[in-house]
């Protein structure tokens, strides 16, 4: 079991994987956005794992990712897939359920 | 630059196609001239329940059992109901998957996936390149793309996806097929994927007179010449059965080669029986003996130890074999004992011409059988309208044809007078022996007589007989006294 396995446990409180297609403009905005967010609200509580479908591919098909790049929160439970280059800040906060924590 | 397995030399007649993937599948390569354009994409379109999933499926498995490894990706059903429509359609693809010979895979993003931004269908791409590096597919299926790209909820992002995945997958040298739903009226989803691939193919049903008929139409077939017009298609217990409308071909018989009509004096008159491998018709009115005569030919046949496909529109097996013994012919052995007689009694709107035509043939062919009886080809009319029954029994000739089995037909006329015209379906210039029975009044007392019409081939007999059914059998004669009127006015056009 590796972390680009939403089984995988992790410590801490949020376990994070996301699927890119190489450097794509989406791909590349959507790490930055990730960064981001793992950096600032997220800092010292997340495990977030980076997988490359073009060089894993068995990754992609374990994971039935058919479109790049993809975000899978794996935890906190219930698992959330977000699809897209997570520009839409408002909607990703939300998936990662971050207003009810600051709340 | 051209391949070279393309090049064609400069002034050179001989006109060379594209490679191809043979589907396998009965008769739909003899419609593409050798199968799917291999390492191009072909699409598939039809209204819902055509079966463009079952012959996309069919295409990888049997190229599976032949060796070459597919992979089929589905984004409407889930895998294991591919897996159980497949087996209803007579094939087992787990067996092939264990193998890893073919692979089917549900694709589907979460429902309830929530979109934050745009993305592109690269996954995809991955996980097909992923498996076909693991089990070496170069025959891929994409079951319901439509399905997949709504998620763009973008035409033109759709148009765009769909045209990279294709140039991808024609880099990556795959043999594609991508189904397709259209909506009733032929209206596509994607009209522009007619012109991004190098095969289109349309599937199409529709039901007249409450009988089914399914049609696939080649649109476009870049580099490759195809049969043209709609080509009808059915479901069978062994996949799906393309029966290609090619250019009819009636060949010369051999005129030498004679076989029984199961009466002497009969043979004596089409100078030496019925032309083995020729088409012929039985035409008379209800109760004058054509069952009888088609009856004479098949037990004759089977006590030479021949094997005699009986078609029968009319009756059931029983009730056939009970009304032949009273004119003293027992088929009984021959159906029971020595297996030379099969009787396939069918309703004639139980199915469509297509499925009829497929059981017959299939029976002709299984059974190995030398001669043909359909009892009677006038049931046909009620196959469907148009040109339909003309079609089907212009087929049942060349499918006999083409296997040396020797027609006898019996057609059922209404009135005396269209006795010399043929009636009805317009068969005559296909059969190459016609007969016609008719009653006649002689002395206050109705009887019948025959009279050969057309023998291709033969000098025949110009005269009327007399015919007789008893409990000892049939019998020939000359028509002995004075003859009066016939109870039909036909008489002058027969005798001409």
């Amino acid at each position: 079991m590796s972390k680009s396995d939403c089984s995988f446990n992790t410590s801490t409180q949020y376990h994070l994987i996301l699927f890119v297609a190489g450097n794509g403009p989406n791909s590349s905005i959507a790490r930055v956005n990730i960064a981001g967010i793992c950096e600032n609200e997220l800092a010292g509580r997340c495990t977030l794992t980076i997988v490359d479908v073009l060089k894993d591919f068995s990754a992609a098909a374990e994971n039935n990712i058919l479109v790049t790049p993809t975000l899978l929160i794996c935890k906190p439970e219930p698992e959330v897939t977000v699809i897209g280059n997570l520009s839409d800040h408002e909607k990703v906060r939300r998936a990662l359920n971050l207003e009810a924590l600051q709340s | 630059m051209c391949p070279n397995n393309l090049r064609v030399p400069a002034g050179s007649l001989e006109k060379r196609s594209i490679p191809k993937a043979p589907s396998s599948i009965r008769g739909l390569d003899e419609i593409l001239k050798g199968g799917f354009p291999l390492g191009r994409t072909t699409i598939l379109s039809g209204t819902a329940g055509t079966g463009k999933t079952v012959m996309a499926m069919e295409f990888l498995y049997r190229g599976a059992l032949e060796g070459h490894a597919g992979l089929f990706i589905s984004f409407e059903e889930r895998a294991r109901d591919v897996r159980a429509n497949a087996c209803a359609m007579g094939m087992d693809p787990a067996a092939l998957e264990e193998q890893s010979k073919l692979r089917i895979i549900h694709a589907e993003i979460p429902a309830d996936a929530i979109k934050a931004g745009d993305f592109e269908a690269r996954g995809l791409l991955a996980m097909i390149e992923g498996h076909a590096q693991l089990t070496g597919a170069k025959r891929i299926v994409l079951d319901a793309v439509d399905s997949l790209m709504s998620i763009f909820e973008d035409p033109r992002r759709e148009r765009e996806e769909i045209g990279f995945l294709l140039n991808r997958l024609r880099d990556l040298g795959m043999t594609t097929i991508f189904t397709v739903k259209a909506e009733s009226g032929g209206l596509k989803i994607y009209p522009f994927l007619d012109f991004m691939a190098d095969c289109v193919l349309f599937l199409d049903q529709r039901i007249e007179e409450q009988i089914r008929t399914r049609r696939l139409n080649v649109l476009k077939y870049r580099g490759s010449d195809f049969l043209s017009n709609e080509q009808p298609y059915v479901f069978s217990a062994e996949g799906l059965v393309f029966m290609p409308v090619s250019s009819m071909s009636l060949e010369q018989l051999p005129l030498a080669e004679r076989v029984s009509s199961g009466i002497h004096k009969l043979n004596q008159l089409t100078g030496g029986g019925y032309i083995k491998g020729s088409c012929v018709l039985l035409n008379g009115p209800s109760g004058i003996g054509k069952t009888s005569l088609a009856s004479s030919f098949a037990h004759a046949a089977c006590s030479r130890g021949e094997k005699v496909l009986y078609v029968n529109f009319e009756t059931s097996p029983e009730t056939l074999v009970g009304s032949m013994q009273s004119i003293g012919l027992d088929m009984r052995p021959a159906l029971d004992t020595d297996s030379r007689l099969r009787i396939l009694s069918a309703m004639p709107e139980s199915a469509g011409v297509e499925e009829h035509l497929l059981r017959i043939v299939d029976e002709m062919s299984g059974f190995s059988a030398h001669h043909l009886v359909v009892d009677a080809i006038s049931a046909c009319l009620r196959m469907g309208s148009g040109r339909v029954p003309f079609d089907f029994l212009a087929r049942l000739i060349t499918e006999s044809r083409a296997r040396g089995v020797t027609c006898v037909f019996t057609n059922q006329i209404r009135n005396q007078e269209y006795l010399t015209r043929m009636s009805g379906i317009g068969i005559s210039s296909l059969v190459d022996t016609i007969i016609a029975l008719e009653y006649f009044i002689q002395e206050q007392e109705l009887k019948r007589r025959l009279i050969i019409i057309k023998s291709r081939g033969s000098d025949h007999s110009k005269q009327f007989h007399q015919l007789e059914l008893s409990h000892t059998g049939l019998r020939l004669g000359r028509i002995t006294g004075r003859e009066s009127e016939s109870p039909g006015s036909g008489q002058e056009d027969i005798s001409q």
